[in-house]
């Protein structure tokens, strides 16, 4: 009875249940975290791989082509879910088949998968590949090598014509900006003014020198443009879709052409780890549900690397003040309190302040002071990189701020006290001790502000991110770096994707690859950012520790 | 040879003095009208039981109870004739004159090499040939330098307790200072170290002008010229320390050595 009691008692004391809690507490965190990473993981990657087709024969003799995306099985129904693809014909990319009316399933190895441009997918048997009279029939022997040259030669040509287009455009530029004045001052009110008029001769002058200049050159570069133009546009693919007719498919607008069936696993997964590259570096089509995220990627990372090269020196000489220098007090003691608070702030309340200060007020006055030629076309007076990045840096700046006071109120005291006793001033002791030593916990902020940032969409909506962009924030063109640029965000793409996409189904697989991307960045972001931590703890704190 | 200038020899001659100083920590009153004479490359020890205000002498002397806000002095403090509380004073030249060395050891996060050579470096000394030399000097002058020359480049944290204590000792040589103040420098020592620690003040002596507060009156009684016994704020008696330990004066004195209370 008393042995019983006892074992009752130290069971309490020694917290065996507490650990239990404690222990099934961690288990459920991690179980969730796993769960949700797995489901976007497998979810996302698995969008690359290119399916098999199936052709499935139906009770009244037709059939369908279609990769097998769904079962529903239920004691009232039994029907699959068909990828049917070819959403130019069909209209809808996917297609519930009742399994009563399927009579016959098969793979044919000569089903192909075109990859286009537009439209998605096209499934079907490729009859020829043809381009005016002559044409190659997809039986003969040197089918693959032919279309393969060809989707090559189109790819070049058609990147001569851009480049060609180019130069005409740049050649043109003078006389353009010209004919621009031109039709300003015609729709001018005071187009009939004297003196008007008199600018207009001189500039209509203008314009026929230089007409004149670029001459045959330009007729020349127009024709051969032309021409490009129409030998791109030549070669086709004629394909026959499962309701028997027959697609006369540009090869301008194939990109790939594959046949799943036939491949081997080596090869569907050398065509896995291709479409994974593609997603990286391309840009979007068909209104971001297809091609890649680059843009995003590109937008994404630049913002948060903008954001910390803005927060960190904020914060970090905010906290210094406030801890070293400020005299403590009630008032210290509330604007701590204030900036502890800050980060409680709904987000979107920042993306409204930087839409009203950032965008409105600096933007505004930028585009009066330096800007005013372009008015009112606004320049910084509208959403773009910079002031997005402005906003998520006042947003994540309180973070800083709380872990670089908590670092510096970590540095000992004997560590200050000995700098001093040796005659350094205040600065120079901080400068040179606290600094080093609080530089881990000023880093655990900057993580903390990365994985705050890169996740926020919100503000970004009304300061900056749009939903597709023609070029990003760094390019080649002076002044190479674009703050006033707007640009694409992986956070908004996976909204813009999910719930604005005229295909929703289609897009699916596009919202969890990009929220599968956006995890890994925010993971390399930290993990960045956490090397760097342990290298500063291992120089200040020693190998020994 | 003037009296005044006689006056002003003998102001200069003295190491530190202090006449009629009250401290205050607030409203806490520590010294109480504290009026005493450092001599030059000697050795001084004060001693007195916990809470005499021992430290706060001594901190006074480098003005280090500044970095505590809402401290007060009142009395002069002069070293080597320069009252060292006028205004317009400079605390970096002053900290640079009057070294410290702490109870516990405190050397900064940073390898061997660039502790001793942080009070150099913040004066301006960037050459390198320089600062080596500052910091061999140093090193052996703490008697540390066979111990660590292999691997100045090394974590100071790696070192041990006592060697740790020794740095510090060295990183305030390197700054050529007339006075080191050592407040219980090995009081967190095993008795080994210790006595590494003694030995090295021995050495010191003759060069430097040693202030140093203990709780072992053995070890003041082997290391120092002069001793000072403090208590309740209020200097008791000061004298050359055989006197004191054999004929002090002052029945406390005699108490507190006897070991009657402590
Ligand atoms: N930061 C402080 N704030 C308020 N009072 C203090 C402070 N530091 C010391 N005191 C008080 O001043 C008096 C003298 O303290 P001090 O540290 O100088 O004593 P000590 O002789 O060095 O003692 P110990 O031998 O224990 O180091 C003590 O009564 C102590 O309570
Ligand atoms: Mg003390």
């Amino acid at each position: 009875m008393g042995e019983k009691k006892d074992y009752v008692r130290g069971f309490w004391a020694e917290g065996t249940p507490f650990i239990w809690f404690s222990g099934i507490a961690a288990v459920v965190l991690v179980l969730m975290v796993v769960g949700l990473v797995s489901l976007i993981l497998a979810n996302g990657m698995s969008q690359f791989w290119p399916a098999s087709v199936a052709k499935v024969s139906l009770k009244n003799g037709s059939y369908l082509l279609g990769s097998v995306s769904d079962r529903e099985k239920t004691s009232e129904r039994d029907r699959i879910l068909l990828r049917i693809a070819n959403r130019d014909v069909n209209g809808l990319d996917f297609k519930w088949v009742e399994s009563s009316a399927i009579t016959k399933v098969e793979y044919p190895e000569s089903v192909s998968v075109l990859e286009r441009d537009e439209y998605g997918p096209m499934y079907g048997f490729i009859n020829s590949l043809a381009e005016g009279e002559s044409s190659v029939a997809s039986s003969s022997p040197e089918f693959q090598n032919v279309l393969r040259e060809k989707l090559r030669t189109v790819r070049e040509k058609t990147a001569s014509a851009k480049k060609l287009q180019a130069t005409i455009d740049s050649e043109k530029k003078e006389v353009t900006a010209v004919e621009v004045r031109l039709r300003r001052l015609d729709e001018g009110e005071k187009a009939n003014d004297p003196e008007t008029l008199l600018e207009k001769a001189g500039l209509e002058k203008r314009r026929g020198v230089l007409l004149e200049n670029l001459g045959t050159k330009l007729a020349d570069e127009e024709k051969e443009l032309e021409r490009l133009k129409a030998e791109v546009e030549a070669p086709r693919l004629d394909v026959t879709l499962s309701d028997g007719s027959v697609a006369k498919v540009k090869l301008r607008k194939v990109l790939a052409v594959f046949n799943p069936n036939a491949m081997w696993f080596g090869a569907k997964f050398v065509h896995y780890m291709g479409n994974m590259a593609s997603f990286i570096t391309d840009w979007p089509r068909e209104s971001n549900t297809e091609g890649g995220v680059y843009p995003a990627i590109f937008g994404t990372v630049m913002m948060v690397f903008i954001m910390v090269l803005i927060c960190t020196p904020l914060g970090v000489l905010a906290a210094l003040y406030m801890h070293e220098y400020a005299r403590q007090g009630f008032l210290l003691s509330a604007i701590r309190l204030a900036v502890n608070n800050l980060a409680g702030v709904p987000s979107i309340v920042y993306g409204i302040f930087g839409l009203g200060f950032f965008v409105y007020m600096l933007g505004g006055g930028i585009d009066r002071l330096f800007f005013a030629d372009k008015l009112p076309e606004p320049t910084y007076g509208t959403g773009g990189i910079l002031w997005a990045s402005l906003t998520l840096a006042l947003l994540t700046v309180p973070v800083v701020v709380v872990s670089t006071m908590e670092g510096l109120s970590a540095v000992p005291r004997a560590n200050r006290d000995g700098a001093l006793a040796l005659g350094s001033s205040k600065f120079q002791m901080i400068w040179n001790v606290v600094l080093p030593n609080a530089a881990p916990g000023i880093l655990t902020g900057v993580i903390l502000a990365v994985s705050r940032a890169a996740g926020e969409v919100a503000p970004l909506m009304i300061t900056g991110v749009v939903k597709l962009v023609s070029a990003v924030p760094v390019d080649a063109v002076w002044p190479y770096v674009h703050m006033d640029r707007k640009f694409m965000h992986l956070g908004f793409h996976i909204y813009d994707v999910g719930f604005q996409s005229p295909n929703v189904e289609a897009a699916k697989p596009m919202v969890y690859t990009t929220a599968a991307l956006l995890l890994l960045i925010v993971v390399a972001l930290n993990a960045l950012a956490i090397l760097l931590r342990n290298k500063l703890r291992k120089k200040y704190m020693g190998s020994a520790l | 040879m003037s009296r005044m200038e006689q006056a002003i020899d003998e102001l200069e001659g003295t190491a530190v003095i202090a006449r009629n100083v009250n401290f205050y920590y607030g409203i806490v009153q520590a010294l109480f009208g504290v009026s005493l004479e450092i001599k030059p490359k000697q050795i001084t020890a004060f001693i007195g039981p916990s809470g005499c205000g021992k430290s706060t002498l001594l901190r006074c002397f480098n003005r280090m109870n500044e970095v505590l806000l809402g401290t007060r002095l009142e009395g002069d403090i002069l070293v080597h004739g320069t009252d060292v509380y006028r205004e317009g004073t400079r605390l970096e030249t002053l900290r640079k004159r009057v070294g410290m060395v702490f109870q516990k050891s405190n050397p900064f996060p940073m390898t061997i090499y660039d502790n001793i050579a942080f009070g150099p470096r913040m004066r301006g000394i960037k050459d390198k040939s320089t600062l080596g030399e500052v910091v061999e000097r140093s090193l052996k002058q703490a008697d540390l330098w066979h111990e660590v020359k292999d691997r100045l480049n090394n974590h100071a944290q790696g070192l041990s307790g006592g060697q740790q204590q020794r740095l510090c000792i060295a990183r305030t040589l390197a700054n050529e200072p007339e006075i080191i103040l050592m407040d219980e420098p090995a009081s967190a020592l095993d008795p080994i170290s210790t006595s590494k620690i003694e030995e090295t003040i021995q050495e010191l002596r003759n060069l430097y002008t040693i202030v140093i507060v203990t709780h072992n009156l053995q070890q003041a009684a082997r290391c120092s010229d002069h001793t000072a016994f403090f208590y309740m704020g209020r200097l008791v008696e000061m004298g050359a320390t055989s006197r004191i330990f054999q004929n002090p004066a002052q029945k406390r004195t005699e108490d507190y050595i006897s070991g009657k209370f402590g």
